[in-house]
């Protein structure tokens, strides 16, 4: 009954969310809707883009300063959604100063609530469902997207900004269905199990996901007017491929190593810019350059998402854990804007628009393997802590003592192994037993050396894996 | 300890000097100064890690001290004995002796181990090694009280896992 009760309002959460990432997505960020309204007024579209861009970043990067539970984060969400609601109605009428008021009104808010929702993804997904709930949002609001920019596009950029609006009303209807839940216990337990805290790999992800999305910046500004002409074929088939894998990523199982499919993302980014170097403006070629790259932000997107989610079970605030995250994403898009609006202005042919992507993706790859290591860290050591400290006390004890080790451990080294165990860092270890850090370092290092364990997460695995086997 | 240190400090100079004069000398174009100079850089800086990483090793060592003497007598297999007048640091990680470093369980379970303590009313007797070699370290230890040999085996046992033999006390 508890679990039926959990499934629907991971639904509805899911649901709800989508319907306002697709008003996002069609209108308020770079969306279809939103250029083709300035096209029709034949009004100057960068102040417009840029100012929606910068707000939303405020909104995500700002929410968690004063949305710290999930009542708030709900009342945040309905009243974000409705402020957005009348900040876009302007836009039915000629322009004025009420558009850009209210781009930066729907953007902050729109950022507020995306934000917020973070409470509602870690409360109402279950830990190894965060990856999924995460696609599913993604996949269901682009498909709403692409039906609202059919309409925009090829009917009417009105009746597909009543459908944008459409979106968001849905998904108030949706947000005001949302229950509210108590603290999962589990959560409030490894919080405060962090070795050195959430915060560097965090900072780590950020850097990751601001410097991989310069290239989405790159790609609103440099690749998609390419094609302009290419209206019809846009207005479908521009998500097509990042739905496609989004799908693709969803359903993999469980052991499948996703960390390799990033590397085949980035060989499809630079596949994409040297395609739209090297091939013409023509359907065959936009197909080939629109598939390579938003296949590639579908993995890439998927990726920090579901990593996102998964960190917000170590944070002691997850709109602020959620928000910042995504912020990155968006400075990223709007760093990388700016320089594909130089780019344009300056006229770079686009070779050089290529280098400049590739030099991106370089330092990208570079940064990868800390990054891993320090997500495997994070993410590996606490699902087996969660895991671990399930077991009783006495089973513990059984448990390294009947490990086979290669070398018996001294009464110094159980008692560092039996710190590592409850979760402290490595200077919460020294602060316990009155040493250095450096002396606890050595003695982990011996410690993995006896177990033949690479680091934390091995050495507990090898411990649970003996526990099975008993 | 200290002349593991000298010594890191000696090449540190060395390699800054060397890199000074290299950038100095290729902008006066000596091209074939500029390579010797450039080859000093490099084993200056090689053996500048090797020298900062026993330095790491040695401060650990001190760090975790379990015994500390002026001077230790060393016998290795077959018939040479040798006073080591420099000063003896037994730890949780390993003997320093002088600017040798043994470190023992070199990261857990490989390389030279500590394989036997004794200690009598005046001395303890180390005996380490790797499966090549096995070398004895007496020491002095200046303790008189049996009180502070029993605690002195305790810690040994307890950062070490060696039990030490406390051997002629009444």
């Amino acid at each position: 009954m508890n679990r039926f009760k959990t499934l629907n309002a991971r639904r509805l959460s899911v649901v709800g969310f989508s319907f306002l990432f697709a008003y996002i997505l069609s209108f308020q960020f770079e969306g279809q809707v939103l250029y083709s309204l300035l096209n029709l007024r034949g009004t100057e579209a960068d102040r417009y883009i840029l100012a929606a861009i910068i707000a939303h970043f405020a909104g995500l990067f700002t929410c968690g300063l004063f949305v710290k539970s999930q009542a708030a984060a709900k009342s945040m969400m309905f009243g974000g959604m409705g402020l957005c609601l009348a900040a876009t109605v302007p836009f039915f009428f000629a322009p004025s100063s009420l558009w850009i008021g209210g781009l930066i009104v729907s953007g902050y808010f729109s950022g507020c609530v995306v934000a917020a929702w973070g409470f509602f993804l870690r409360a109402f997904a279950p830990k190894n469902e965060r990856i999924k709930s995460c696609a599913d949002v993604l996949i269901y609001s682009n498909l709403l997207m692409v039906a609202v920019n059919v309409v925009a596009m090829n009917r009417s950029t009105f009746i597909g900004l009543g459908f944008s609006m459409l979106c968001l009303v849905i998904g108030m209807v949706f947000i005001w269905m949302l229950p509210l839940e108590q603290e999962n216990e589990q959560n409030k337990t490894f919080k405060n199990k962090t070795h050195g805290g959430i915060k560097n790999p965090l900072i780590l992800l950020c850097l990751f996901i601001f410097i991989i999305t310069i290239n989405s910046g790159l790609m609103y500004q440099v690749i998609n007017p390419a094609f302009e002409p290419l209206t019809r074929l846009v207005s479908w088939y521009w998500a097509v491929p990042y739905i496609v894998a989004l799908v693709i990523m969803r359903n993999l199982p469980m052991k499948a190593k996703r960390s390799r499919i990033l590397y085949i993302g980035m060989a499809m980014i630079i596949g994409a810019f040297i395609s739209f170097m090297l091939l013409g403006r023509n359907t065959s070629d936009y197909l080939i350059v629109d598939t390579l790259m938003l296949g590639a932000c579908g993995v890439f997107d998927l990726f920090w998402w579901s990593i996102l989610g998964e960190m917000l079970d170590y944070s002691d605030n997850p709109a602020q854990t959620f928000g910042i995250g995504l912020s990155a994403n968006v400075f990223g898009v709007l760093c990388g804007g700016v320089l594909g609006m130089t780019v344009t202005s300056i006229g770079l042919p686009s070779a050089e628009v290529a280098v400049i992507a590739l030099t991106v993706v370089c330092v990208t790859l570079v940064m990868l393997p800390p990054l891993n290591h320090q997500l495997v860290l994070l993410l590996k050591s606490h699902a087996y802590l969660a895991t671990y400290d399930n077991i009783s006390q006495s089973q513990q004890t059984d448990i390294i003592r009947q490990i086979k080790i290669l070398d018996p451990l001294t009464v110094r080294e159980e008692e560092v192994l039996q710190l590592i165990l409850s979760g402290k860092s490595n200077r919460e270890i020294a602060g316990a037993l009155f040493i250095s850090e450096s002396t606890v370092k050595t003695h982990v290092r011996n410690i993995f050396s006896k177990y033949d364990a690479g680091s934390r997460a091995e050495l507990i695995s090898t411990l649970l894996k003996n526990q099975r086997v008993e | 300890m200290k002349l593991i240190r000298k010594r890191r400090n000696r090449y540190a100079l060395s390699l800054a000097a060397s890199i000074y004069l290299t950038v100095w000398l290729g902008k006066a174009f000596m091209l074939e100064v500029v390579f010797a100079f450039g080859a000093i850089s490099l084993i200056s800086l090689l053996l500048l890690v090797r020298q900062s990483r026993l330095l790491y090793d040695a401060t650990l060592i001190w760090d975790n001290r379990i015994l500390a003497v002026p001077s230790a007598l060393i016998s290795m297999p077959g018939p040479q004995m040798k006073k080591d007048t420099g000063e003896t640091v037994v730890s949780t990680f390993g003997i320093l002796i002088g600017s040798e470093i043994y470190r023992w369980g070199l990261d857990g379970v490989h390389g030279v181990r500590l394989h036997t303590a004794q200690i009598d009313k005046e001395r303890m007797y180390l005996t380490f090694g790797d499966a090549s070699k096995t070398t004895r370290v007496e020491l002095l230890h200046g303790m008189t009280e049996k009180q502070a040999i029993l605690d002195a085996a305790q810690t040994l046992l307890r950062e070490t896992g060696v039990t030490a033999e406390i051997i002629n006390w009444k």
